[in-house]
């Protein structure tokens, strides 16, 4: 790929540019289509349920016959929804998500753009989903939608600050912006990963990164007791896929991220261990990621919504904002 | 640039065109909700335009703060205000129009003329370590300029929440 991306640009380097992208939107589209088939299985596993396995063998096809159905289905636009923005605010939450994956590394060699900014592209272009949610919300002209929207835009911006913030610390520690050079910094075995030496950098991430992505325990927006659905209770058919595909989406993002700024991303764990190539090991630590996040659903309760704002603003922001401190500290006195 | 059309211009062309668009649609719609969206279609090909001028870090805040952050923070507040379309009078209106006309003159001129001043004539490398190189006139050349824009906006940030606790104490 770094072939590619450093030749001027002709038609032929714009088909290659074309042909990646669509190929890596084929391998996420097919990454969701199976999270969510095992996302099911490990809860109903948790759960002492079987989960998903009429269609198909295993059950193997039931994803790919939820798709099916939300596509056939009637396209349902309200009578006094807002007609343009209700139709544009699914567009506007999903380019994002597929844009952010742009940036990430995903061994030395498989990569799309080598940004140095990397790590600012991700956190500067995901947050303009936000927008297309809150528009969704407001657009529907549904009171549950709305509250829905609100609920989930106030809590994606809360936690974007200490998410930032705590992913300031590795990028002081590897001395630049850019994810790639950020994998460099971890090499040489697993006590090199940014996770053991942000600790608290990499646990404020964590919850602060299951907000974002609106996970149990925070899946407040969502919560169906409380608000029926959340911000997209009027959409039906390919609209809805297309905001439940953008939450996939950045499911997929965020646990690549996590595995590139903390868990090393394609080094492996023992620097002896080297001779398995190291997409696996970046798709061991990105499976592992995926796995985390489905695991707590099926544990954690939801969390009051109450709670929510105190929790990101008077204990994250200022454990972020700690964990930033003595960083800076043992940087300086250290090296 | 003598190849006629390059793809920088089209580029250019069509970042130009969102922002510029953008713009315009935004004066012309009716809806407040509809004008945060073609104001933030404008940040963002504002953004495009910065990263044509090898400006990477500048561009990505401008999407972080401007096309994410105040977009959302005008929705907000547009939302939970009650916004009719309202219908002022013709004749203010063109008094308006005429007023505003020349402050917008009277801005262009002055920006231009201070932009004219301010670009220098050399060309820089601005691709390589652009971040690096901000951070290093950030903290060496611009110090001082730095450190009291933010006790600015820490003050503005104490005093909004001053003025919002207030407020709370009355109701």
């Amino acid at each position: 790929m770094a072939h590619w991306l450093s030749q001027p640009l002709s038609w032929t380097t714009a088909a290659v540019f074309l042909a990646s992208a669509v190929a890596m939107l084929l391998v996420v589209l097919l990454f969701v289509t199976y999270a969510i088939y095992f996302e099911r299985k490990v809860i109903g596993w948790i759960q002492l349920r079987r989960g998903p396995n009429r269609v198909g063998p295993y059950g193997l096809l039931q994803s790919v016959a939820d798709v099916l159905k939300l596509l056939v289905k009637e396209d349902v636009i309200p009578d006094r929804a807002d007609r343009t923005l209700f139709i544009l605010a699914p567009v506007i939450a999903f380019v994002p998500a597929f844009a952010v994956l742009a940036v990430l590394p995903f061994t030395e060699t498989l990569h799309f753009a080598d940004l140095g900014v990397g790590l600012l592209y991700y956190v500067a272009v995901s947050g303009i989903t936000t927008l297309g949610i809150l528009l969704g919300g407001w657009a529907s002209n549904n009171k549950y939608a709305l509250l829905g929207g609100m609920r989930s835009v106030a809590q994606m911006i809360s936690y974007e600050i200490p998410l930032v913030i705590s992913v300031i610390g590795v990028v002081l520690l590897a001395g630049s912006l850019n994810l790639k050079e950020i994998v460099a910094a971890q090499s040489g075995g697993f006590w090199n990963w940014f996770f053991l030496k942000q600790i608290l950098g990499f646990a404020v991430f964590v919850v602060a990164a299951l907000a974002e992505l609106n996970r149990t325990p925070f899946d407040l927006p969502e919560a169906e007791s409380e608000l029926v659905a959340g911000y997209h209770v009027e959409y039906s058919g390919f609209r809805f896929a297309f905001f439940m595909l953008a939450e996939y989406v950045y499911v997929f993002a965020m646990s690549a991220l996590a595995t590139v700024l903390f868990l090393g991303g394609w080094h492996p764990p023992i620097e002896s261990l080297g001779f398995v190539p190291g997409l696996v090991w970046f798709a061991l630590k990105f499976a592992f990621c995926v796995f985390f996040l489905f695991w707590l659903r099926a544990t954690m309760p939801r969390v009051r919504v109450d709670q929510l704002m105190t929790f990101a603003w008077k204990v994250l922001l200022p454990l972020a904002l700690l964990n930033l401190f003595l960083t800076a500290l043992v940087k300086e006195l250290v090296a | 640039m003598t190849a006629g059309i390059s793809g920088e211009f089209v580029a250019f062309f069509l970042l130009s065109l969102i922002t510029l668009g953008g713009a315009v649609f935004m004066l012309s719609f009716t809806r407040v909700v509809h004008m945060v969206v073609a104001l933030a279609f404008s940040f963002l090909g504002l953004a495009g335009l910065y990263v044509m001028l090898e400006a990477e870090f500048v561009a990505f805040s401008q999407v972080l703060i401007y096309a994410g952050a105040v977009s959302i923070l005008m929705l907000f507040g547009i939302m939970l205000t009650r916004h009719d379309v309202d219908e002022e009078e013709q004749d203010r209106r063109r008094r308006h129009r005429t007023f505003a006309f020349v402050a917008v003159l009277a801005l262009f001129v002055a920006l231009f003329k201070g932009i004219v001043a301010l670009v220098p004539a050399g060309e820089g490398k601005l691709a390589e370590a652009n971040t690096l190189e901000i951070g290093k006139a950030l903290f060496t050349k611009y110090v001082i300029p730095f450190e009291l824009v933010s006790v600015l906006l820490l003050v503005a940030l104490v005093g909004a929440i001053v003025l919002a606790r207030k407020e709370g104490h009355d109701a």
